[in-house]
Formats: C-alpha cells, structure tokens, sequence
C-alpha cells in the first residue's frame, strides 16, 4: 500500500467523521426546534383547557353581565381553529396562530381584571386555585416561547455557519421561521441577563 | 398576567455599591450555584442559625425519595419577576435529578428595597405531584401569614413539610452509586474512531473501492448513529454523581436536573 493512499483514506476519515457529526448537530437541533414548539402548543392547550372553568366560575359567583366572557370563549375557540404544522409553515400561518394566541391571551386578562371588582369571587377558593392555575400557565407559556425562539434561532445560526452550511444546502435544512415578541414583551427585562447570555 | 412586580427602587438605602452600570449589578443579583452544594442558601439571611436545620431535613428527603427541593433567600429581586428569576436559576443550578424532579422555593423578604416576593417553581418531573393550585394554597397559607410575622424559617420549613408530603406522593428515582454518563460519552467518541479503522481495513483488503456512502437526507432525515451518548441528549449533566460533600450535615450529592418550564405559583406581601 502506497504512502500516499493512506493518506487519502485519513483525509476521507476525518471529512466524514467531520460531515457526520456535522450533519447529527444539525439534526439535533432541529429536533429541538420541533420539541420546543410542541412544548409550547401544549401549554396554549392547557390554557385552553382551563377557560371553560374560568368562565362557568366567574358566571357562577358574578352578575357580570359585559361582553368579555364572550370574547375570552371566541378567543379561545378560534385558536382552537388554527392549528401549525411547523415544518411546513410559511411567516403568514406562524404569525396567524400566534396572533390568536394572543387574543386570548389579553381577553383572559381583561377577565381577570373583571373579576378584580367581585371580591366575593375573588375569595372563592376555587376562583384562586384556577387563578394561580392560570397563573402557573402563563410562566409556562412564556417560558416555552422563549425556549423555542432560542432553539430556532441556535438552529438558524447553525445552519448558516461554515460548515454546517454546505451540509444545510446538501440535506435541505432549511431556514425557519419564527414569531418575534411584540414590542409590549420585549420591554420586559430577561432574567438571563443576570447570568450573562 | 402574574407577573408580580416587585416595586423597587434600585438606590442609596442599600449597602452595596451604588454603581451606575446596569449589567454589574444586574450579574450581582445571581448568586452562583453554591460549592460545595448546598440546598438551602440564605443569601438574604433571615433564617439565623436555623438553615443547617432545614438543610438536614431536605436533604435527608433527598436522600430518600431522590426529589430536591431547594430554599433560596434573596435581599433583592433586582427589578426581575420573581418566578422567573426562580425558573432560571432552577435551570443553571440544574435543580432535580435526572427526571427533574427539582423544586425552587424563592424568598426575598420585605425590606429596605421593596415589599416581599415569593415563588414556588416546581421542575417538569414534579408538576403532576405538586399542582400550581397547591402551590398557591401553599404560598397564601403557610408561607405569607408566617412571613408578615417575620418569622421566615417558620413560614419556609412548612411550606417545604407540605411540599415533601406532596412529592413523596408521586415520583422517586432510585440511586444509583455510579452515574455512567462520563463513560457513554467517552464510548461515543472513541467507538466511532475504532469502527472507521475497522471497515477502512477491510475496505482495504477487499482491494480498495470507493466505500464510503454518505446516507442521503430526504425528508425524514435519519439519525446518523454516532455512538452512544455523542450529541444526542440536551440534559443538563450538572454536577449530579456521588461522593461530594465531606464535611456539611448529611452530605447532600449535588444537582443533577434543572429542567424547569415555568410552573408553580408566586405571592407577594
């Protein structure tokens, strides 16, 4: 066996060894894009879940009579209508889902600053737990968010990087999109920060 | 919506230096993961000479049912939402085992800089155990009333009694002496490298030949299998294992979770 063939089969070793595990960290990534989104999706179904309970509650213990129970059961209905499939979704579909999202997002809290002038219902035991319920899922709301823009974008920069990026051309991965804060979020401080990323 | 601000002015009264950056005294505002380990840290210290007390008490839990609750007080928030200040540092301090089964339990007292925060932050292993609701009746019932009596190990200790009752209920991970991960990564690096010797060998016994196929991607992308353990899991390792802590009551193992999505519940006073 000639020197020089040997060192070609080096060459060969680590450019395979290198666009393998190129190739994996992509695949890992994009996986985390997918996991973080259905992370997401399912705290927007509990929430969901939890507005049936909150509305019969506030009906129950109130004589609220105003439109915004109606709003936050619409709100919740049509974004029970727009479902995403991410790995075919164009900026358009993204953007329709989150927006209904949001809808009920800030009917819910038109909701709650409702039932701040019943103190009555405000001192039911079961209007608190589904408050704190509601509460709990919010955090978890925006926590997935920010987990799966985080995930994308790692994805995105990722993809664009030498090399990864003639593996990305050569695989189809393909850039994704994601839904950025509104400007109301954004002015909220990161905890982050405090550590420094 | 929950968002509890904490509303605080960030000036003169308080001892530490009055720097105008932001980003210095927004990176004093996390405290490291302590080291050795420990899972209490009064960091605000309202517990006086009673945290070791309740470190025993949680650590002798985590020792039994392998599920880590740890208490945190803080003397400020630094204008951040409480639970979201929890959250993370539940994350980096990789709070739990392996099936994250972690508990932030926050504190930072009323004082010169703003009223009183707390927070319960359950890690996704616990959430089916320790219910937002619970953690709210905990807040408003045993941690708040003790709280304004300013009594904070009393408040704190029995929050962290319900929480144990609750966590015991569910899910334990039996302890294992030896945690593998350190090998299965090394397996995953060297493996590959032993295998390509292997088939360039026979590839080269086999008179050569252009062998090397790359799997093509298509749609459904598979998994190029690259050994165990390489690149696959996203897990915070931590600092888990055995064998720390020689010379603190009980000798807690360390973190080893930490993967936290936002649940629990937060009250202010």
């Amino acid at each position: 066996m000639k020197k020089s063939t040997w060192i070609l089969i080096g060459v060969a070793a680590v450019i395979a060894i290198w666009a393998m595990s190129g190739y994996n960290g992509l695949v890992n990534k994009d996986e985390k894009v997918s996991e973080t989104f259905s992370q997401l999706d399912n705290t927007y179904k509990r929430r969901a879940d939890l507005i049936p309970n909150l509305v019969e509650t506030v009906k129950k213990y109130t004589d609220y009579e105003g439109s915004v129970l109606k709003e936050v059961t619409e709100a919740r209905s049509a974004a029970q209508n727009v479902t995403l499939d991410l790995s075919n979704a164009t900026q358009e579909q993204i953007n329709a889902y989150f927006k209904a999202q949001e809808q009920v997002g800030s009917s819910l809290s038109k909701l709650i600053a409702v039932a701040e002038n019943y103190p009555d219902l405000k001192a039911i035991e079961s209007f608190k737990d589904l408050q704190s319920q509601l509460e709990g899922t919010e955090n978890r709301i925006a926590t997935a968010r920010k987990d799966w823009i985080e995930a994308t974008k790692n994805y995105n920069a990722s993809r664009r990087r030498f090399p990864n990026n003639l593996l990305a051309s050569l695989f189809g991965f393909e850039q994704k999109a994601y839904y950025e804060a509104t400007e109301a979020e954004k002015a909220t401080p990161s905890v982050g920060d405090l550590f420094g990323e | 919506m929950g968002a509890v601000f904490s509303g605080l002015s960030r000036c003169g009264s308080s001892p530490s230096e009055s720097s105008a950056e932001p980003a210095r005294a927004v990176q004093q505002g996390i405290p490291a993961a302590p080291n050795p380990p420990r899972l209490v840290n009064d960091f605000a210290g309202v517990l006086g000479g009673r945290a070791d007390e309740l470190e025993q008490m949680l650590v002798a839990f985590d020792d039994s049912t392998s599920n880590q609750i740890t208490v945190v007080t803080i003397p400020s928030l630094d204008g951040y939402d409480v639970a979201e200040y929890a959250l993370e540092l539940g994350r980096r301090w990789g709070v739990g085992k392996s099936i994250n089964n972690g508990v932030v339990v926050l504190v930072k007292p009323k004082n010169s800089d703003g009223g009183g925060d707390v927070t319960i932050q359950v890690g996704y292993g616990l959430e089916g155990a320790i219910p937002d609701a619970y953690c709210r009746r905990i807040i408003d019932n045993e941690m708040i009333p003790a709280f304004k009596e300013e009594d904070y190990y009393k408040g704190i200790a029995s929050a962290c009694d319900q929480l144990m009752k609750l966590a015991s209920g569910e899910i334990s991970e039996p302890r294992t002496p030896e945690d593998p991960s350190g090998w299965a990564i090394l397996l995953g690096f060297f493996l590959p490298l032993i295998l390509f010797v292997v088939i360039v060998s026979i590839i080269h016994k086999k008179g050569g030949g252009n062998g090397m196929d790359q799997g093509s991607g298509g749609s459904s992308r598979p998994f190029i299998w690259f050994g165990p353990g390489y690149g696959g899991s996203s897990r915070s390792s931590g600092w888990g294992g055995s064998g720390w802590g020689g010379g603190h009551g009980g000798g807690f193992g360390g973190f080893g979770g930490g993967s936290f999505g936002g649940g629990g519940a937060s009250g202010h006073w």
